[in-house]
């Protein structure tokens, strides 16, 4: 078995001239990782490691790109659509019409991690009125004024309703400082009661036809002004077309997860699982785009699984990780002492499951936007990943929280508590800001305690 | 075999030597906590080798845990104060079944199956009220020493109630109490209380009995007592407590052949 040395900004610089030797072909965004430090100040950069593949390479060119494609696009006379909150589902009816783009203008969560907040926007949120009691997602505040970060999207669409009460006062605020906002509510899922008519929906979750008809109602609500904002009406031909692409990238993603996770040790390191998880919900603004890295990784990770070729030794702890972190170093870390990503819960499991396509499109995509973890009780998302721990012989849960963010008060406990309870494996809850250098002893120490308690239980 | 363990924790470095064949604890020691943790650890186990009359090359090997373990270069491996404390408490009260550390910087609920072996933990870290540093900087606030409180909270009639999460408030709402005239006694049997019910919300609802408490804290006049009151449970003090992690390091050391003089 060979194990892979991850490679730090300096290294890729020079495996970045290694592979143009070798004929590196890149698509436009392509370039050296490090242009990111020196032109953007995405400093923590420096920090991280990386995979050293060339799918990977273009990964990350593709994530740090964004702003400049949505800056293309619209010179390009295509519409943009901020979509906020609702993780996964209005984009997929954005990317069903022609020349409009969507992307998350709540993604600017990520800004003072990736910069290290050189960018200010905290400062400059609590400027506003939304402190350091807030979600970091209050960083698209004055991402929306500044400008610096992504276009003034043309429609801002936001979900309301069962979202967090700190989005909720945000996008408030974004509202009240002038932007203007297409609301559209989506209740708290609850089980059918006597009498009520049970819908399934994705995920083996399930709720009342009228919370299903309701939200069905507001997504129509959603195709309209998309619709207006394109000069072209949603129909569901449009739609069905769209929800068949959005479940290709959802197929593709779904395959490189069972790889990577199931593989004998790590194929592809945690950091860039996470970071192309993250493209099921937005596509980073480019749909096929997304699908040729998916498939450039799918290919990467099959090829080292056949070589028998990995990133983290074979022993590695297995771990299941529940949230996105607010600063990527800490996926680094887990790996750093002896841990391995086995599966995860970044709240959007919702979007790894596929649309289905035997139904009328709309009833299919409020179907999938109810089947939200974010949207349903703790106890429903305990649930789910138990039984993906279950399936991933997870050895270890990790539920990582965002300082601020009010949607996860009390979950991870409830999470943590069902997980001991259901499969006796160790939990930990770490709390991560966007940038926890002052922090990384004591977060070690609790991944290093975790990996040792899992690793000792291996014996009888 | 013998095996060295060290603690360096954020107060004070502990350290023991321990026969595995006799399974005995040959030296034991403490030293306060400094910048040049290494060289003070390096002090301490030249100080215990002396004590117990051997020299380096007798010891089999080296392990350090506690929060600053990776600074020990001569120890041949770095383990969590999780592992240790469960492992020393292990050795110590077999049937233990719930740890309990409090440590200078952070605090520590264990949970452990029968055989020693963890089943889950959880650490606070992030919030100094649950810790000893809150019991520090009592002291140093009434210019006494740290022992000393536990001596005067013994004299409580009715623990003041510290209300604040926060060290920081909380040193102001103990400034105000004492204006006020609130009795020093029930002050710090106030702070007491409030540690104890940062630990219990650590612990959550599952603590099995028996319950032990080890680290430095469980020296302490009057935080048993604070602990037992809102975990509604017996809790027992582990045999010299500031040892136990120290201990549990020197259990946990695999023979190498690599020799301590190697790494100094």
């Amino acid at each position: 078995m060979n194990i892979s040395q991850k490679l730090t900004l300096d290294e890729w610089d020079g495996r970045y001239e290694e592979l143009r030797r070798e004929g590196l072909r890149e698509p436009s965004y392509g370039g050296p990782l490090r242009r990111h430090v020196d032109r953007d100040r995405d400093f923590r950069l420096q920090q991280l490691r990386f995979d050293n593949s060339p799918a990977a390479l273009r990964l990350w060119n593709f994530l740090l790109t964004e702003n400049e494609r949505l800056h293309e696009a619209r010179a390009k006379g295509y519409k943009l659509v901020g979509t906020m909150k609702d993780l996964g589902t209005v984009p997929v009816m954005a990317y069903s019409l022609p020349g409009v783009r969507a992307f998350y203008p709540d993604g600017a969560w990520w800004t003072p991690c990736l910069m290290e907040c050189s960018d200010k926007l905290l400062q400059q949120a609590e400027a506003m009125g939304i402190d350091a009691s807030f979600c970091p997602v209050r960083a698209m505040l004055p991402a929306f004024e500044n400008g610096e970060h992504f276009p003034k999207p043309d429609l801002v669409i936001c979900s309301t309703g069962a979202v967090c009460d700190d989005f909720s006062a945000i996008a408030q605020r974004l509202e009240h400082r002038g932007q203007s906002i297409f609301w559209w509510e989506i209740p708290r899922r609850r089980s059918p009661v006597s009498g009520e008519t049970a819908i399934q929906l994705p995920g083996n979750l399930s709720a009342p036809e009228i919370q299903v008809a309701c939200v069905r109602r507001e997504l129509e609500r959603v195709a309209k002004a998309l619709g207006e904002l394109a000069g072209k009406t949603l129909d569901d031909d449009a739609l069905a077309a769209g929800i068949r692409v959005a479940n290709k990238v959802r197929r593709l993603l779904n395959e490189l997860r069972q790889t990577v996770y199931s593989a004998p040790a790590a194929p592809l390191p945690a950091l860039e699982m996470l970071v192309a998880e993250m493209l099921v919900i937005h596509f980073c603004s480019d749909r096929e785009e997304t699908i040729a890295i998916y498939e450039d990784l799918l290919k990467e990770v099959l090829e080292r699984v056949r070589r028998y070729q990995f990133v983290i030794p074979p022993q590695a702890v297995r771990v299941f990780w529940v949230n996105p972190v607010a600063d990527l170093r800490a996926m680094n870390l887990l790996e750093e002492l002896g841990g391995r990503i086995c599966g995860s819960d970044y709240m959007f499991t919702h979007a790894l499951d596929l649309v289905p396509e035997d139904l009328p499109p709309l009833e299919a995509l409020a179907r999938t936007a109810l089947a939200d973890p974010m949207v349903g009780s703790a106890f429903e998302r305990a649930e789910r990943i138990v039984r993906e721990c279950s399936d991933n012989r997870a050895e270890a849960v990790v539920v990582s929280r965002i300082p601020g963010a009010s949607h996860c008060a009390r979950e991870g406990r409830t999470i943590m508590e069902i997980v001991r309870c259901k499969l006796g494996i160790p939990t930990i809850e770490l709390e991560i800001p966007p940038v926890c250098d002052a922090m990384l002893p004591s977060l070690g120490s609790r991944l290093q305690a975790l990996v040792e308690t899992a690793r000792a239980r291996r014996t009888k | 075999m013998i095996y060295a363990g060290i603690d360096a924790g954020s107060r004070s470095i502990k350290a023991v030597l321990f026969d595995a064949g006799r399974s005995q604890i040959l030296a034991s020691g403490l030293i306060d906590q400094g910048v040049e943790q290494e060289r003070l650890a390096n002090e301490l186990f030249e100080k215990l080798l002396k004590d117990a009359g051997l020299d380096r090359s007798q010891i089999s090997g080296v392990a350090a845990t506690g929060y600053g373990r990776n600074a020990i270069r001569f120890a041949s491996t770095a383990i969590t104060e999780i592992t240790c404390h469960a492992r020393g408490i292990h050795h110590l009260a077999p049937d233990a079944r719930t740890v309990i550390e409090i440590g200078g910087q952070d605090s520590k609920v264990i949970s452990l199956e029968e055989g020693g072996r963890v089943r889950d933990f959880a650490m606070n870290d992030r919030c100094a009220a649950g810790t000893g540093r809150f019991l520090e900087m009592v002291a140093t606030r009434l210019s006494m020493d740290w022992e000393k409180l536990g001596e005067i909270a013994r004299l409580s009639k009715k623990p003041a109630i510290i209300s604040n999460m926060c060290v920081v408030f909380a040193e102001t709402e103990i400034i105000g109490l004492l204006a006020d005239g609130k009795p020093l006694a029930d002050v710090v049997a106030g702070v007491q209380n409030s540690i104890a019910t940062r630990v219990s919300a650590l612990a959550g609802r599952v603590v099995s009995s028996p319950i032990y408490f080890t680290g430095g804290v469980a020296l302490q006049n009057g935080m048993v007592r604070a602990l037992e009151e809102v975990l509604g449970m017996p809790v027992r003090v582990a045999p010299r407590p500031q040892f136990t992690g120290a201990l549990g390091a020197a259990l946990s050391v695999k023979p190498t052949a690599k020799t301590v003089n190697g790494g100094l």
